[in-house]
């Protein structure tokens, strides 16, 4: 199963990396487009037009933009993404301690999502023919119109600020050592063997992980229901009550199966959203994680940063939907034929 | 004792604050061991006798009146663990759409392995394959690995008639099994029925549209019209000899496959909705019977308890209605000039996987010829690549290789070729834009310009509709607010409004109740005395072609395997698969 | 004319929320007791009017510059509807000419406009929207700009599905076969079909719009910080808030019943509309 999963998923590579190196060039043409002059920003003020001149030169600004994309790229593979303007620092550097923090974060997110959304749709489908129903409906609709980051505030507000019981700034407590192993903080906690780390980890991550979920478990809700709904009037559904199947197992072996598939399609999408969720929930609790860095280089016009972090974003959506096409196609037998 | 008997049985639903009945006075009783055939067009309630065994009715509707038994049981006050339990047991179910009643992403074994455990078989595996082999499924270990889109439709019925006779019920519903078949394995899945049924003396309840079949396989026969029984008997003697005007009428607007050709008998109107019934008195049948009498209107007529019976006053008038035989079909002039010429024909779909490309040869050098004001048949069964050479010569799809003649010339412009041909298509539900007004779909070739004034298209509509035997007014409706047979008309009329010399008719009767389609057979007849046009008439049923049609091509796997006057071609096949053909149609 | 959707209480719900929020965009200068920029550094973080040293004068309080919440809330609707409004209209016409063009002619056209979408949509939305203000720069007209660049597909994705559903169908090939041209088929044929899933967008799309837009005015690249917005407002409120939780609650509320109004009409145009829930699922 598991080797099925990993085949599927290398499968796709040849179609993922294609559109990733397409990606990643037009990242590179448009910043590079833009009325920035990287050159003048990273020298001091004082620089003489000359020196901004030399310093295009050492850069390569000076050459054609598909020349620079090349040596860009070459570095890339190095895992060289350029030097930060604004922080002096390796911008690939920065994003090995921020992206593993975002995943985490989203990962959660992901998971809090899909527990709420799932057990969501069940009763949402449960009720159907309740006055439930409707109220249930409604209730989705104008959860829907509650976007991920009023739901990090609101929450911040009630939970942080009014009823003081959870943190809402960073990822630790003042005063803790992070261990590093793999950069994933919760693991590393739990290598590592330190129950007070892994504790604080935890509480620091309810919030934004339960702000990013519950604006993401709606619309899955939803889908799951009304899959539910088209199953439910399928011939199959029928004709397996008629065989004197009951409707708990009707439900669970026969409906689910074929209902999670349009649900896992839409999953994949949304947790491509998500994933671009996080910057604002790291940006309002203040996660150290690839969102912060994203907008910060976003407000100082940061190139290299900026590439390197949007690009990390790409990796990981297509990621995404890579994996939800995979699982998709291991779900429904119908798709092996194509 | 009986195995299933229903006794007044009525169901009903609200309808507009009252009460509608869909079924009334429903009483018969099922033996076991015996074959009882319940037939009737759609919306004659035929259904809803298999759902209320199953308690399974659709929302709103309920058993209102009479009682439905099984054995001593009470199956409408029966509690809901109990008839679960009789489900899959006693009684079982043979679909009518087979591919959509098997779950897409279980296997075979995974299903049947869910129901063998239910009915409590301890070697199941064992047992599945045993049971695959006797329905006639050649490698059941592969069957049981498979998924249901893997498998043909009558593979998954034989399936599905696995699973329901696998626990020896008493009585098994068998809800339309052969409708979404083709007519060969329809005639194998009704012989297997029949076997499986004697083997183990098991009481069929056998739910069907067409009266032939029934009349093939039932030991007794119960016709429906309008939610009513018409007549219930032996199933020989009801269709030898109807007592029934509505079962005669059924039996003469079918056409037939052997002995003189007749005129059908095209019943007006069609059958009641729920609506029209709920304000009805007298007998439901007299405003389209063809010897209806003064007192039919005014009492409701019963049928006699016990024998052959019939819910008619006047059943001696039954046998009265006959048809004239009809004037031969006269074959194309031998120097007729041709509209359609097809050399070498071919049609290969490719499939572009990752790896390999595959190949599917749909229409294999196909030479097909009509003639100016010629009908030709070209039957086979789905996947005979048929719908193909349709949507060849209607210009929708392009040739792999091979020549579409059109009144001799290659590749005619689209201006001259939209006079030349018009493809009439088989399925109205798609074939009708639901947010036009049939006025404008019949008139919408003189839109294409955009010359044509609003009066002239409403008095073409008129006129169009007027060919097609409908009523002016319905050019102010949408598609949605006509029945089948209706909407059928407005496609046929929306080919006819530049009368093309070919038109190209793809199955353009094979969801319509019988009667309705005879009403259209005889449409076409008479519309081609009128307008002159040629037709290929693609169609699965032989009968259809053998009334229309002078000439028939025959296809088989993409390829001709023989054409020629229908008369010769349906006395005398010569290829195997024509033979196969013909044997496996009910006989008349 | 009595269309199914004026009878469903959703849209009702939804047009009722809208025209409230439209009134108070229209007649801002006339409700609003102060000029939205107006500061009035003596009286700042004032509490509402009817609280505990609440000023009359400022009937919702004030914020940490002394400016009129009220006053803000009110000139912030104008923005909000302005960009939802243009912004939704544009990315609808690009996704909706490109869906079309894509579903009905398939081939090699619905291959390039397939990738497309897939690049774009390998960028979370929010991410690319923020890279192109990088490159536009502050503005309400280069918000619904950006907007209109990075939500085009959403439109196109689900459309496209449904144009080629539609192409499908037997009387799509009837009107070429009658000698309708392209042009004539997809506008007389496919575009009636799509329309009411095009209308269910819309009206999503300018709740999404809503929320970018304050999105982006919350990270400071949105509107520019001259003409109020509700995103601009949270982003200031939230430095003050344990001591007037109100003032960043008020704007969140204002965009709530404004993406709740926009939601409730599209899934009520939705339910009216089009008997196939199917299509909007993906959306």
């Amino acid at each position: 199963m598991l080797r099925t999963a990993l085949l599927l998923i290398l499968r796709r590579l040849p179609v993922a990396m294609p559109i990733l190196l397409l990606v990643s060039f037009l990242l590179f043409a448009a910043l590079r487009v833009l009325p920035i002059d990287a050159a003048a920003m990273s020298l001091p003020p004082t620089a003489t037009l000359a020196e901004i001149a030399q310093k295009r030169h050492d850069m390569g600004l000076d050459q054609p933009i598909p020349a620079q994309y090349v040596i860009w790229l070459g570095d890339a593979l190095h895992g060289h993404f350029g030097q930060s303007i604004a922080l002096r620092r390796d911008a690939g550097a920065l994003l090995a301690n921020g992206l593993p923090t975002t995943i985490e974060l989203a990962i959660s997110a992901m998971i809090v999502a899909s527990v709420l959304g799932v057990g969501g749709g069940l009763l949402l489908f449960a009720s159907r023919g309740t006055w439930g129903e409707a109220a249930g409906d409604l209730l989705s609709t104008l959860l829907m119109s509650v976007p991920d980051f009023m739901w990090a505030l609101l929450l911040l507000l009630v939970f942080g600020v009014m009823v003081p019981i959870l943190p809402f700034m960073g990822r630790l407590d003042a005063g803790l050592t992070r261990p590093s192993v793999t950069g994933f903080l919760m693991v590393d906690a739990a290598l590592t063997l330190q129950p007070a780390v892994l504790w604080s980890v935890i509480r620091h991550m309810v919030l934004p992980a339960v702000a990013l979920g519950l604006a993401f478990a709606p619309p899955i809700a939803r889908v799951l229901r009304s899959s539910l709904l088209d199953v439910y009037h399928d011939d199959y559904i029928r004709q397996a009550r008629l065989r004197g199947v009951g409707e708990t197992r009707i439900l669970l072996c026969h409906a689910l199966k074929n209902a999670s598939l349009p649900t896992l399609t839409l999953m994949g999408v949304q947790f491509g959203f998500l994933f671009g969720g996080t910057l604002l929930i790291e940006v309002i609790y203040g996660y150290p994680g690839i969102g912060n860095l994203m907008v910060d280089a976003v407000r100082n016009a940061d190139l290299p940063v900026i590439q390197a972090v949007g690009m990390s974003y790409c990796v990981v959506v297509i990621g995404i939907s890579m994996a939800t096409d995979a699982a998709h196609q291991l779900l429904d037998p119908r798709s092996h034929a194509r | 004792m009986s195995l299933l008997r229903a006794e007044g049985l009525e169901v009903s639903t609200t309808l507009d604050g009252r009460q509608a009945r869909v079924l009334r006075d429903l009483t018969f009783s099922l033996q076991p061991g015996q074959i009882l055939g319940l037939v009737g067009e759609s919306g004659a309630g035929k259904s809803m006798i298999g759902r209320a065994i199953a308690s399974d009715l659709p929302a709103g509707f309920a058993v209102s009146a009479g009682s439905l038994r099984y054995g001593h049981e009470d199956l409408v006050a029966m509690p809901r663990a109990r008839r679960q339990g009789l489900l899959g047991r006693e009684i079982a179910f043979i679909p009518q759409e087979p591919m959509a009643s098997l779950n897409p992403v279980l296997t075979v074994r995974q299903q049947m392995d869910e129901h063998l455990r239910r009915i409590g078989v301890t070697d199941r595996l064992a047992r599945a394959r045993d049971l695959l082999a006797q329905v006639g499924l050649p490698e059941p270990d592969a069957v049981l690995q498979r998924y249901a889109h893997q498998l043909s439709g009558g593979m998954c019925q034989r399936v599905l008639i696995a699973m329901a006779f696998a626990s020896d019920p008493k009585l098994v519903i068998a809800d339309e099994p052969t409708t979404a078949l083709d007519v060969t394995i329809q005639a194998r899945v009704i012989k297997l029925i029949a076997d499986l049924q004697a083997r183990s003396g098991t009481g069929v309840l056998f739910i069907t549209h067409d009266l032939r079949l029934a009349a093939q396989i039932c030991d007794d026969v119960l016709v429906l019209y309008a939610g009513r029984p018409a007549e219930r008997g032996p199933a020989r003697a009801l269709f030898k000899a109807p007592r029934h005007p509505y079962t005669a009428s059924l039996h003469l607007a079918a056409p037939g496959m052997t002995g003189p050709r007749h005129v059908l008998l095209a019943l007006p109107h069609q059958m009641p909705g729920l609506r029209q019934i709920a304000g009805m008195t007298g007998c439901r049948f007299a405003p389209r019977c063809p010897v209806v009498q003064a007192d039919c209107t005014v009492t409701e007529p019963v049928m006699a308890a016990a024998g052959h019976g019939t819910a008619c006053h006047h059943p001696d008038l039954a046998g009265q209605i006959a048809t004239p035989e009809a004037a031969p079909i006269q074959p194309a002039a031998k120097r007729a000039p041709e509209v359609l010429r097809t050399s070498n024909l071919r049609r290969v779909f490719r499939s572009r996987g990752f790896f390999a490309t595959s190949e599917t040869v749909a229409v294999a050098d196909a030479d097909i010829v009509v003639h100016e004001g010629e009908f030709v048949g070209l039957v086979g069964e789905s996947g005979s690549g048929k719908s193909t050479v349709a949507r060849l010569v209607a210009g929708l799809d392009q040739p792999s290789s091979g020549q579409i003649l059109l009144d001799g010339q290659r590749d005619m412009p689209r201006a001259l070729r939209r006079r030349h041909v018009q493809m009439v298509f088989q399925d109205p539900q798609s074939a009708l834009n639901p947010r036009h007004r049939v006025g404008d779909i019949v008139t919408q070739a003189m839109r294409v310009d955009g010359h044509s004034q609003p009066a002239d298209r409403t008095a073409r509509a008129a006129e169009l509709l007027a060919q097609v035997g409908l009523s002016p007014e319905i050019a102010g409706r949408t598609p949605s607010q006509l029945s089948g047979g209706q909407r059928q008309r407005v496609n046929i009329a929306r080919a006819l409004c530049v009368v093309p010399k070919l038109l190209v008719a793809d199955e353009i009767v094979s969801g319509l109740d019988v009667s309705v389609q005879a009403q259209l057979l005889d449409m076409l007849l008479e519309l081609r005395e009128r307008l002159g046009f040629a037709m290929l008439l693609i169609s699965h049923d032989l009968a259809v072609v053998r009334y229309l049609c002078a000439r028939v091509v025959v296809m088989h796997r993409g390829a001709i395997v023989e054409q020629g006057d229908t008369d010769a071609v349906f006395t005398a096949p010569q290829h195997d698969y024509t033979c196969t053909l013909l044997e496996a149609v009910p006989p008349d | 004319m009595n269309a199914p959707w004026l009878r469903s209480g959703r849209v009702i719900a939804g047009a009722v929320l809208l025209l409230a929020v439209a009134v108070c965009a229209v007649a801002a200068p006339a409700l609003a007791p102060h000029d939205p920029g107006d500061q009035d550094l003596l009286n700042i973080l004032l509490p509402p009017s009817w609280m505990n040293g609440g000023d009359p004068s400022y009937p919702l309080g004030t914020d940490s510059l002394g400016r009129c919440v009220e006053s803000r809330l009110l000139f912030g609707a104008r923005t909000a509807l302005e960009v939802a409004f243009f912004s939704a209209l544009g990315a609808g016409l690009v996704g909706t000419i490109l869906a079309h063009v894509a579903g009905y002619f398939g081939g090699a056209v619905d291959w390039v406009i397939g990738r497309a979408v897939d690049i774009w949509m390998s960028f979370p939305p929010v991410v690319l929207s923020l890279i192109l203000m990088v490159g536009l720069g502050t503005g309400t007209d280069k918000v619904i700009l950006a907007i209109i660049l990075v939500d085009w597909t959403r439109f196109c994705r689900v459309l496209r599905s449904e144009v080629i559903t539609v192409t499908r169908r037997d009387y799509v090939s009837a009107a070429r076969l009658l000698g309708y041209s392209h042009w004539q088929t997809v506008t007389r044929e496919i575009l009636p079909a799509t329309r009411p899933l095009l209308i269910t967008l819309v009206s999503l799309e300018m709740g999404i719009a809503v929320v970018v837009e304050a999105i982006l005015s919350f990270v400071g690249l949105g509107v520019g910080a001259n003409q109020p917005a509700w995103g601009q407002m949270i982003a200031d409120a939230r430095q003050n808030v344990a001591t007037s939780p109100l003032g960043l609650v008020l704007p969140m509320l204002a965009i709530f019943l404004c993406v709740a109004g926009f939601n409730l009409l599209g899934d009520g145009l939705r339910r009216a509309l089009d008997s196939r829930q199917t299509a909007v699922r993906s959306a």
